[in-house]
């Protein structure tokens, strides 16, 4: 019998996805206000690769076009990518831990966290070059790990954390810290530009810095969610059940919302709060490739890297030079698309 | 139970609680290997609790679990999933896994940290659905069939565990019967092949009396009774554990215990009236249970050893004047029956089809009347109808009549007439308002 919406090789559909990925990435860097052609844009990208940089002729565009393609642009897609894929592999973890449709990776209260200490820092003042680019992304990280943790024992109870009180605790946390988020913003003057933009979020003024701080916690966060696929897979069918064959499920989901969280925070410091990724994503994966987590993750992770990196593209570039921000485009293309892929499936996966 | 050598599971004092609310207190029992054993009780007396903690979930706050002698709480829980399956009440899967998908993750405890399953994990998930019937099922999503073929599924994935105890939570109670059934035997093939020893909460009573070779009885935490169906599903038991009047009978094909639920009684019968019903053939049935029911303290007879009245009377532990299967009342039964009417406050004669074996029977009856006793004849069918014996009956029948024999329509009518017959007796528990109508 023919599957439906299952994959017979998910190796082939990795390395496609993988091919498409890159890809876009080239294609994303040659897109740009500054009238760079694609040809020296691909010239500009392999001369960094050892060994390929005289594959492309020529090699006479000035310095300043350099400067551009790999340090503006190229910097700000593969931000993009790497957000993309590590708010769409926490969703997918989140979605299954929590067995939850309306899971994303912000349930925990980690974006109104890390919006609570960015603010804050933004009234304060550090958001300046004085303190460094770092300051706002770590009071983001903080605010967003810390709140994340506190929902979490909250929600414990008999050293369990059923997930019932684990969302309600994510909801009544995440609208308390809103609450004092807004009070930041009424007081915050002429800062309120910059709040309500780290609030939409967005990779304007992004560049490899980000991409440093960034890449580890994608990397690591990665390993042990890979690793533990099979074990989330036995864990859609419940608590108990997961027990039953033997899986430690209190300890699992321990280790998957540390992992989770840090990945989520982490993106969430760098680009500040971009949603639909980390919700769309997944169940558009999952209504295409299956439930399975061992190949639905690798499959959300590069689909939410060549969708966000495609999606910020469009922000810088559809209305230049003013900016859209990069929320609004996934918005307003996930919404759209999840809708007719839930009509045209009449069985989704939740 | 019998040796506790043989036992491949054993619960040793064991008492649980959630909170401050104890749940389960001091129970003790061993199962063996290979055994069929029903856990049956009221509501909130612990049996799915007792699998809780069976299964690893809920430790106990005192007391062990062995598994293979071993003790499940400190074994690690894929140790335990190797060697024991729990199959839920109602697994809810909203995740469109196929069929064959959830059935392999039943190898989980068998597999590395790492490990993926290989051919030989695809190769017992294949047997398990063989066995369970739904190889054919094996690329459908489970959200897309039945709840029968879901517990199927899911008993498959416990089976994929190749372990030596099944767990099962009610595993049908939210089936229609025939899924029940189809579950319920797959079972007991399972049981009975593969020596599986399996261990079920049952919410019926009568699924537990025809499938389990042992049946634990709970009540508020602990066990009230343990032993084989016949012996645990006894009137008594039930009457003490659910406060519920049943008539237990045996099923007339597996012989094993059939518990029928009577109306609520009334409470209206005096219960210190001694009641004599002849009946046999199936016609008490229904009338000794009702009296029963309602207190009555009852003698049967004459009845041949095997008749459904005999079986009846006997599950209601009462004095029966008694024959030897298919043999006419002798003298020495029939001077038995006498014994009984004679001790008895009025008689009963139930719709009772009449040969010349059972005459003797309305022989009692006139005896009765002569001892000054009330006789209520119930006429479910004419006496015409059951007369096999070219009008002895019908002669005997009608003297009755005569001699003040009160004619009613069904043992119904009995409940309403028969206190206004018998002898007046002041007891404080009778109630006053039924005092005025005598």
């Amino acid at each position: 019998m023919k599957l439906q919406g299952r994959v017979r090789r998910p190796k082939v559909v990795l390395g496609i996805l993988l091919f498409v990925l890159g890809s876009t990435i080239v294609i994303c860097t040659t897109i740009g206000p500054a009238p760079i052609g694609p040809v020296e844009v691909l010239g500009i990208l392999l001369g960094r690769v050892p060994g390929a940089g005289g594959l492309i002729p020529g090699g006479d565009w000035p310095e300043t076009f350099e400067t551009i393609v790999f340090q503006l642009r190229l910097a700000r897609v593969v931000l993009a990518a790497l957000v993309g894929a590590a708010l769409a592999a926490s969703g997918v973890v989140l979605q299954g831990l929590l067995r939850n449709p309306m899971a994303d990776p912000y349930i925990l209260g980690i974006s109104s966290g890390a919006a609570l200490g960015a603010s804050l820092g933004l009234l304060l003042g550090l958001g300046g070059y004085a303190l460094g680019i770092y300051t706002i992304p770590l009071l983001a990280f903080l605010g967003g790990v810390g709140t994340a943790f506190a929902v979490y024992a909250l929600a414990r109870v008999d050293n369990r954390v059923p997930v019932s009180t684990l969302l309600l605790a994510g909801i009544a946390v995440g609208s308390f810290l809103s609450a004092l988020t807004s009070l930041v913003m009424v007081t915050s003057g002429s800062n309120l530009h910059e709040v309500i933009f780290w609030l939409m979020g967005g990779f304007a003024g992004r560049g490899w810095d980000h991409v440093k701080v960034l890449l580890p916690y994608v990397l690591i966060g990665f390993i042990p969610m890979y690793l533990y696929a099979r074990e989330l897979n036995v864990m859609l069918l419940g608590d108990e059940t997961a027990q039953h064959v033997g899986i430690e499920v209190e300890r699992v989901k321990r280790l998957m919302f540390v992992t989770a969280t840090l990945v989520t925070a982490s993106a969430v410091a760098v680009s500040g709060i971009i949603g639909f990724v980390g919700l769309i994503i997944p169940h558009a994966v999952r209504l295409l490739v299956g439930p399975d987590h061992r190949i639905l993750l690798p499959t959300s992770a590069l689909v939410g890297a060549i969708f966000l990196a495609a999606a910020d593209t469009v922000a810088r570039t559809a209305v230049a030079p003013l900016e859209i921000p990069v929320g609004v485009i996934t918005a307003l293309c996930g919404g759209p698309f999840f809708i007719y892929l839930l009509r045209r499936k009449k069985d989704p996966g939740f | 139970m019998g040796k506790i050598a043989g036992a491949v599971l054993k619960v040793l004092d064991v008492e649980c609680a959630y909170g401050a609310n104890k749940v389960l207190d001091g129970i003790t029992f061993a199962i063996e290997k290979g055994s069929f054993t029903g856990i049956i009780g009221p509501n909130g007396s612990g049996k799915s609790t007792l699998l809780r903690c069976i299964s690893r979930v809920l430790k106990p706050v005192r007391g062990v679990v062995l598994l293979d002698d071993r003790n499940v709480y400190g074994l690690g829980s894929r140790d335990v999933a190797k060697l024991m399956a729990v199959v839920p009440q109602e697994t809810v899967v909203n995740f469109p896994f196929t069929v064959e998908e959830v059935v392999v993750m039943g190898r989980s405890p068998h597999l590395g940290r790492f490990q993926s399953e290989g051919k030989r994990d695809f190769e017992i998930a294949a047997r398990v659905m063989d066995l369970t019937n739904i190889r054919h099922l094996a690329g459908r999503p489970v959200t897309a069939i039945s709840g029968g073929e879901r517990q199927r599924v899911i008993i498959a994935k416990a089976l994929a565990q190749e372990p030596e105890v099944i767990l099962l939570d009610e595993p049908t109670s939210h089936l229609d019967i025939n899924q029940q059934l189809e579950i319920l035997n797959l079972l007991q093939r399972l049981n009975r092949e593969t020596k599986l020893t399996i261990i079920s909460v049952f919410h019926d009573l009568n699924l537990a009396a025809q499938y389990c070779d042992t049946l634990i009885l709970m009540q508020e935490g602990r066990i009230f009774a343990l032993g084989t169906p016949e012996e645990v599903l006894t009137v008594q038991n039930i009457k003490a554990v659910y406060s519920t009047n049943v008539l237990v009978n045996k099923h007339s094909i597996t012989g094993r215990p059939v518990v029928m639920l009577l109306a609520p009684g009334r409470q209206k019968g005096i219960a210190q009236a001694k009641i004599h019903v002849l009946c046999g053939g199936g016609t008490g049935t229904a009338l000794l249970s009702l009296l029963a029911n309602h207190g009555y303290e009852l003698t049967a007879g004459v009845l041949n050893i095997g008749d459904i009245d005999w079986e009846v009377a006997r599950l209601l532990g009462l004095k029966i004047a008694e024959e030897a299967p298919f043999c006419p009342v002798s003298e020495r039964s029939h001077e038995e029956n006498f014994g009984l009417i004679k001790r008895a406050d009025a008689c009963i004669m139930a719709s009772i089809p009449f040969g010349h074996g059972n005459l003797k029977n309305l022989q009692a009856a006139i005896r009765a009347l002569e001892w000054g006793k009330p006789v209520l004849l119930i006429e479910e069918q004419r006496i015409e109808q059951r007369d096999f014996t070219g009008g002895r009956a019908l002669h005997l029948y009608n003297e009755l009549k005569q001699k003040g024999a009160v004619v009613l329509r069904d043992g119904i009518e009995v409940l309403d007439v028969l206190p206004k017959l018998l002898p007046r007796k002041d007891t404080s528990d009778f109630p006053k308002t039924s005092l005025k109508k005598i």
